[in-house]
């Protein structure tokens, strides 16, 4: 590309924002709430997500043993259950660990040097990666012969289980919904700004511009308008998320949340990106309806 | 330069704009397109910058068959085919100097050749010492400058001008006039579409005039009235 050339695009792109300001301002601005709007959804939907992650996470399988089992036995399953790719971490709790444990916590209510056999059992305690993996896992395992029985405290799991597929469903819903709205509006508000320019439009085609000519400069115009939208509306994003994260988190102590742990740039490159390539998809389709067939 | 091959135009909406015209306008010619209002005069331009597709017949500019042109070259006939409008259609967001300039722009000019032929063409047409103007703040004869400079900024074959005299003061007229046979003199093609019956009787061009869509009279050194002298 020449430097002419170069020069009447960029000519082009200014000229479409200076001369037509106040429109180009209504579009940032259209833009920019939407943005918000969705970008307080994401956040939302993330902060839950986590939540229930963080809930559901803390669910561990207890696999009681029965006395028969060798060390050998115990050696040969603690193997086995750190190579299984689910498992996220196995801890042994042997009997006399088992009797401490209980021993500390009952310490002044119950004398437990009465008792002068160990009852209690030899133990694993499994963690899996996801928490979905919990169910299955536990049936295998009760399956083993050296196996007494597991406890992963089932119906309560289950349905967390439930409930955090369904949110999850639920969740991805409403965001792929907002997700549309959000674009309609964007490209609604880009074909007006288009529709207001048909008759330049149509001049354009008589004096001989190609259509590339003519779709170029609006389509950048487009993709400025969705960036500028999209970083306004992070701007009134990220300081709201500064102040109100903290004072949320104080207020919910009881939550297992963190929210320093919602992936914040993440959703702030998703609504940029969101604003840029609706604008600028908004413009090439709005100057396509107007380009007459010659 | 420009044939038409019996050609007959109907809108979509039915009405019969043409029939049957058949045409041949010479290179470096000078034609004027008379009749009253709404006999097809636009139309016949229409069809030769390609606004307008005939329903039957076919028409030839500059060797290119219009009903075979594919839409990709249309814009390239347009280059060769400077327009005057009927209602000037000027950029409104766009000065006088970058109204003229655009239709140079968009043909890849480089911006050299903007700086030197933009100015020339407004001096040529008289309208350079407004060029920093938007079209809202001209009277119509200084619009109906800038869209005359704006349509010979390329250097095109052939001139179409649609009424360029249609709003203007006697005085203005003829000056228009005057600097379209100016241009014609440097050998670009031009047709006029006009009821300006003073102007076609004193430039004694060859007059086609139109009636109900069809030709009624093609006369060599013409006037606007037949027999009238
Ligand atoms: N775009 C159009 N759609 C339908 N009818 C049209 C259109 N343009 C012109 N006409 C009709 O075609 C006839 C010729 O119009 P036109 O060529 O504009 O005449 P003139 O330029 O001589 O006044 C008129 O009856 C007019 O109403
Ligand atoms: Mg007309």
């Amino acid at each position: 590309m020449d430097w002419g050339r170069t020069q009447f695009f960029w000519a082009e792109v200014a000229q479409n924002f200076t001369r037509n300001a106040a429109m180009a301002l209504t579009a940032i601005g259209t833009v920019a709430i939407s943005i918000v709007v969705l970008g307080v959804f994401l956040f939302a939907r993330s902060s839950f997500n986590l939540l229930l992650n963080n809930v559901v996470n803390k669910v561990d399988i207890a696999v009681y043993l029965k006395d028969e089992a060798t060390p050998a036995d115990i050696d040969t399953m603690m193997r086995q259950l750190r190579a299984d790719p689910r498992v996220d971490n196995v801890r042994f709790v042997s009997k006399q660990e088992a009797l401490e444990t209980l021993r500390k916590r009952l310490a002044g209510q119950v004398n437990l040097g009465l008792i002068n056999v160990n009852p209690l059992p030899n133990s694993f305690v499994v963690h899996t990666i996801d928490p979905g993996d919990v169910p299955p896992l536990a049936g295998e395992l009760q399956a083993k012969p050296q196996v007494a029985f597991v406890n992963y405290g089932s119906k309560v799991t289950e349905k967390l289980l439930v409930i955090r597929r369904v949110l999850g469903t639920i969740g991805l819903g409403v965001i792929v919904l907002l997700l549309v709205a959000t674009a309609l509006i964007i490209y609604n508000t880009i074909r007006l700004t288009v529709f207001a320019r048909q008759r330049e439009i149509t001049i354009m085609q008589l004096v001989g511009a190609t259509n590339w000519t003519i779709r170029w400069p609006f389509v950048f115009e487009g993709l400025l308008t969705g960036l500028a939208g999209g970083l306004i509306g992070l701007l009134v994003l990220w300081p709201a998320y500064q102040t109100l994260a903290p004072k949320l988190t104080l207020n919910l102590p009881f939550l297992p949340l963190n929210l320093a742990d919602v992936s914040v740039g993440h959703i702030a490159l998703e609504l940029v990106l969101v604003g840029a390539v609706v604008g600028m998809l908004a413009s090439w389709l709005s100057v396509s309806r107007y380009l007459r067939p010659a | 330069m420009i044939v038409f091959e019996d050609v007959s135009l109907v809108y979509p909406n039915g009405v019969h704009a043409l029939s049957n015209i058949s045409l041949n306008v010479a290179r470096g010619e000078f034609l004027f397109l008379v009749g009253s209002t709404g006999q097809g005069k636009s139309s016949v331009l229409k069809c030769i910058y390609r606004e307008a597709c005939p329903t039957s017949g076919d028409v030839v500019v500059d060797d290119w068959r219009l009903s075979t042109l594919p839409h990709g070259k249309v814009p390239f006939l347009r280059r060769k085919v400077g327009v005057v409008f009927q209602d000037f259609k000027l950029l409104r967001g766009k000065t006088v100097w970058e109204n003229v300039a655009y239709a140079l722009q968009v043909t890849g000019a480089t911006s050299r050749d903007v700086a030197r032929r933009v100015p020339r063409a407004l001096e040529l047409v008289g309208i350079a010492h407004k060029s920093k103007m938007f079209p809202h703040e001209l009277s119509g004869g200084e619009q109906q400058r800038t869209a005359i400079a704006r349509s010979l900024v390329n250097n095109p074959l052939i001139m179409l001008c649609d009424e360029p005299t249609g709003n203007l003061d006697p005085e203005t007229s003829s000056e228009i006039m005057a600097l379209l046979a100016r241009i014609n003199s440097k050998g670009t093609t031009v047709v006029v579409a006009t009821h300006n019956q003073a102007s076609v009787d004193r430039m004694r061009r060859r007059v086609v005039r139109l009636v109900h869509g069809r030709i009624a009279h093609d006369e060599e050194r013409g006037r606007y009235h037949v027999g009238l002298g």
